[in-house]
């Protein structure tokens, strides 16, 4: 038998081999000859910019959607991929790069759901489930509802999720977006635990650097095809950005301070009482933003910054305390009016609150702004100006569409993401609050966003910044504060702190913080 | 992974209701209705031939629920179980007259499924709105119905155009020793014990198998849909299909085999229309009880204990109205007006003083007219029912929580 040279490192045929993928959607191609292989006890990072057709990809090896053309082989056979089902039988596991949750079932519930073989549904499961997250040390409730729990907690079910059913070849998209550095730490050291027992990753990220610390294979894919891979030892993140846009890595950076003296919001004693009738989700919150100030506000994810974002905006009931915008207390009026004071809000869950999926781009244009101009005029939604504006902002914030026509869903994630922040600084703002802005983005989107942002500030504009980015944090803010468990507790200057004093404050070191385990 | 520390808030976790606490909810219904009667003189309340009234009123109800609620909790809308529940009363009719009683409750069952295929092959294959298919599938069975009465009924002993022969009954159970043996209890008018008394005698006198089957169907409901592997894949297809997908689970399967129980629930309320409410087939008998079902359903939050309470209430209501309804739809005007208070309270409590405001009113109102009258036109009488459900529909539905992706389209290959 002739050799046949293969690029793989040892005789064992790759977990994954991928040849010659192909997909297109209507005017896009989404894949085009797309060739990878992933190595057996590997983790294998996939990078690209928004829109690339990482996700595709994913989506294909997964069985979702079938390719156009190409080859799948794992652990050297072909298959076909026709549903979930097919690649589930085969070994793979994957966390999509947008939540894949069931809101009104339980955490246990939608961990067990479609792997009820391996432990049943019932108290045995549960246990297991308390098992795994303990030892990944996940945090994760199993008897919670998953429609009370934040992002970062519901990455973390996601990914409890692949482990539970025991995959040998576990897909994360994006699972980094919204975690904390401690959080990707602790994800990351699980994943090398997982390559050690002989699994293999896939790994997407934009966060180049993580990628270079936790890879051990990159694939950088442009415009749907696949450039080349690199090993992470031989490039750095600089040039991993070039390969894959062209462009410099961004550093944020607050130039001179744009600061005035006039309060723009107020915030005083905002205390949020948990429904439940447990500890305040928020407690006691007061603050200040100023014209032209941005206030970051630090925290792992599930100490309230979610529930102080939604009680600004009048989305939570039975909160006490007052809220003042430019001198007006905004207590009794609803979300909708506060928009039309001029507070833009993006939300933490782009799918969740951000966007109609299945409504086109420019309908999506409209929500929010359904009283104002240019969307609106005398009651009546103006289609030409709404299509219009929405050209705007996909020129502007580069958001990669066919035009406004084409419905949210056909978006890459990171593109959707452009198109809400662009959404939310028309009609001239004068509070931004954003969480997680740049969620999904890549690095040049995420340059330009920021870009924005500090444009708009130098006129005026005051934002309020959760981020999980830690570097974004510090970069925008010209104040940060800490909140852990509902409370304001700390307050540092972005110029001198570091990323790890801030994670140390976030996580309360020092002061008493009890771990949340799996069981009460 | 001794990672550091991180601390997270706990949000509140799911709370499960004890089975007592069901039981404390019928005690308190039996003590408060008690009240009502010592208070209000109507002596009609909790008589034994209201109650087993009530339970006949109430099984039709609850299995069209039943039907809602299977397919619902699949992300079906199924506003065709009326049309569903009529297939099943000319099902009961044919079968049970020509083959015997038990094969009348089977062919309820099967025609009331060749219903729900339609709807199944409409709305989850073909994606046809689920709205539009429900309501073809009523008007089309109303006519299918009846035609076919007209050509299988005429000419039969005591069949006709518009109604068939009298069906065989079913079994039906009576314990005469506890039946006879409490009736002097009953009739001895003592706080409370006398009502219980009466609830027994209600479930020992004349019981119907299919009575028995009806509540029985409630429960193995509950433990197919919350207990089992099955259940919880077919509830994730209401929840979250997308989600269901991209683990696995063969979505429009579910669904699919959801809507044909959901079609075999509706027929065998209708069935049991024309088997144990009355003896026969007839045209318009099931009244748009297929409607009230699905109220039934919404007002029980899309869960068995629930939509049970709220066919319940409503079959206690209708029965109330049909019997010594003067007295007895008026002394429920009180219990009305007390239960608005009530809410009323509870509803300042949480700070909402505009509801709190809102119920006090009507509270008042309603009491106000107790006081006025001293008994109830009947015209009044007949629309008790849905006044006393839209009402208390009003009072609880803040909270109502419907599957969150029922009514939805879904196609395959729409995860990610
Ligand atoms: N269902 C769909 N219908 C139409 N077009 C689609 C669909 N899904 C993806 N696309 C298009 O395919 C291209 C690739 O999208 P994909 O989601 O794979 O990008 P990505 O690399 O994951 O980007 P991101 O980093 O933003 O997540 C995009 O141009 C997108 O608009
Ligand atoms: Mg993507």
């Amino acid at each position: 038998m002739a050799s046949v040279e293969t690029p793989s490192r040892s005789d064992a045929p790759p977990a994954v081999r991928l040849r010659g993928i192909g997909k297109r959607f209507p005017g896009v191609i989404a894949n085009d000859d797309i060739n990878i292989d992933v190595a057996r006890g590997t983790i294998h990072a996939i990078v690209g910019e928004n829109g690339a057709g990482k996700s595709t990809l994913m989506k294909i090896l997964y069985g979702v959607q079938p390719p156009d053309s190409g080859t799948i082989e794992i652990d050297g056979a072909a298959v076909t991929l026709g549903s979930p089902a097919d690649a589930i039988k085969a070994g793979v596991g994957m966390v999509f790069q947008h939540f894949m949750l069931a809101d009104n079932l339980t955490v246990a519930e939608n961990v067990v759901l479609g792997a009820e073989r391996l432990h049943g549904i019932g108290a045995a499961a549960r246990e297991e489930i308390t098992r795994i997250s303990g030892s990944y040390g996940l945090g994760v409730d199993p008897d919670r509802l998953v429609e009370d729990l934040g992002v970062g907690a519901r990455q973390r079910v996601e990914i409890l999720k692949v482990l539970y059913r025991g995959a040998r070849i576990v897909i994360l998209d994006e699972p980094t977006a919204v975690l904390v550095p401690q959080e990707v730490d602790e994800l990351f050291d699980n994943l090398r635990e997982l390559k050690a027992e002989g699994l293999s990753v896939i790994f997407i990220s934009h966060k180049l650097d993580e990628v270079l610390s936790v890879a051990d294979e990159i694939t950088v894919v442009r415009r749907g095809t696949t450039v080349t891979t690199v090993d992470p030892a031989g490039v750095t993140a600089r040039q991993l950005a070039e390969l894959m846009v062209g462009s410099e890595l961004p550093s944020p950076s607050t130039e001179s301070s744009t600061v005035t003296d006039e309060v723009l919001l107020s915030v005083r004693d905002l205390t949020l009482p948990d429904p439940a009738g447990g500890r305040p989700l928020v407690d006691g919150v007061s603050f200040d933003i100023h014209r032209g100030e941005v206030l970051g506000i630090a925290g792992v994810e599930g100490n309230g910054q979610a529930e102080l974002v939604e009680t600004i905006m009048g989305m939570r009931d039975g909160a006490t305390g007052t809220v003042e915008l430019a001198g007006t207390d905004l207590s009794g009026r609803s979300t909708g009016q506060r928009r039309e004071a001029g507070i833009g809000y993006i939300p933490e869950d782009r799918h969740r609150h951000g966007l109609l999926l299945d409504s086109s781009l420019w309908e999506n244009r409209v929500l929010g702004h359904q009283t104002r101009r240019p969307s609106v005029s005398h009651g009546l939604v103006d289609r030409a100006a709404a299509r219009a504006d929405t050209q705007r902002i996909i020129e502007a914030y580069d958001v990669r569409t066919p035009g406004p026509e084409v419905p949210a869903r056909a978006l890459s994630g990171g593109n959707q993401q452009k198109l809400i922040v662009g959404r939310e600084m028309s009609g001239d703002p004068v509070l931004l609050i954003a969480a997680h802005p740049t969620r999904g983005v890549d690095v040049g989107a995420q340059a330009a966003i920021w870009d924005h942002v500090k444009n708009a500030r130098r006129n005026g504009l005051a934002v309020l910044l959760i981020s999980a980015d830690l570097d974004e944090l510090i970069g925008l803010s010209d104040r940060i504060e800490v909140i852990l468990r509902g409370g304001l507790v700390g307050r540092f200057d972005p110029s001198e702190v570091t990323p790890e004093d801030l994670g140390s404050a976030m996580t309360g070191a020092g002061s008493d913080a009890p771990r949340e385990e799996g069981s009460p | 992974m001794s990672a550091p520390a991180v601390a997270r808030t706990p949000a509140p976790r799911v709370r499960r209701r004890s089975p007592y606490t069901y039981l404390a909810v019928v005690v308190g219904l039996l003590v408060a209705v008690s009240l009502l009667e010592v208070v209000t003189g109507a002596d009609d309340l909790t008589s034994s031939g209201t109650i087993s009234a009530t339970l006949v009123a109430t099984v039709p109800i609850a299995l069209a629920a039943l039907g809602g609620l299977w397919s619902e909790r699949a992300g079906i809308v199924n506003i065709g179980l009326e049309g569903m529940m009529i297939l099943g009363t000319y099902g009961a009719g044919f079968f049970g007259y020509h083959y015997g009683a038990w094969a009348g409750v089977l062919g309820a069952i099967l025609l009331g499924m060749v219903g729900g295929l339609i709807h199944a092959v409409a709305t989850v294959i073909f994606d046809v709105d689920h709205i539009v298919s429900g309501v073809a599938i009523n008007i089309i069975a109303l006519g299918a119905t009846q035609y076919l009465a007209s050509r299988t009924f005429v000419g039969l002993p005591g069949g006709g155009s518009t109604q068939s022969p009298t069906i065989p009954s079913l079994p039906s159970l009576t314990i005469a020793p506890v039946s006879d043996g409490l009736q002097g209890l009953e009739q001895r008018n003592v706080f409370v014990i006398s009502e219980v008394a009466a609830v027994v005698r209600a479930l020992t006198t004349n019981l119907s198998a299919l009575t028995v089957i009806g509540l029985l169907l409630v429960l193995v409901t509950y433990l197919v849909l919350w207990k089992t592997t099955f259940g919880l894949r077919l509830r994730s297809c209401g929840e979250s299909p997308v989600t269901a997908e991209s683990l696995g689970v063969a979505v429009l399967r579910y669904k699919f085999v959801a809507v044909l129980i959901s079609g075999a629930m509706a027929g065998l309320a209708g069935g049991f229309l024309a088997m144990v409410a009355s003896s026969n087939y007839r045209d318009g008998q099931t009244g748009g009880r297929g409607y009230i079902g699905l109220a039934a359903m919404i007002f029980g939050n899309w869960r068995p204990g629930g939509m049970l309470a709220g066919s319940g209430l409503f079959g206690y209501t209708q029965t109330l109205g049909l019997r010594s309804g003067r007295d007895s739809v008026h002394a429920l005007l009180l219990a009305v007006a007390v239960l608005a208070l009530a809410v009323a309270v509870l509803q300042l409590r949480r700070r909402h003083v505009r509801a709190a405001i809102g119920f006090a009113v009507a509270g008042v109102v309603v009491g106000a007219v107790y006081f006025a009258i001293d008994e109830v036109a009947d015209d009044f009488t007949r629309m008790t029912p849905y006044v006393i459900t839209l009402l208390v529909l009003g009072l609880f539905s803040q909270r109502l929580r419907m599957p969150a992706a029922d009514g939805e389209s879904y196609r395959k290959g729409s995860a990610g």
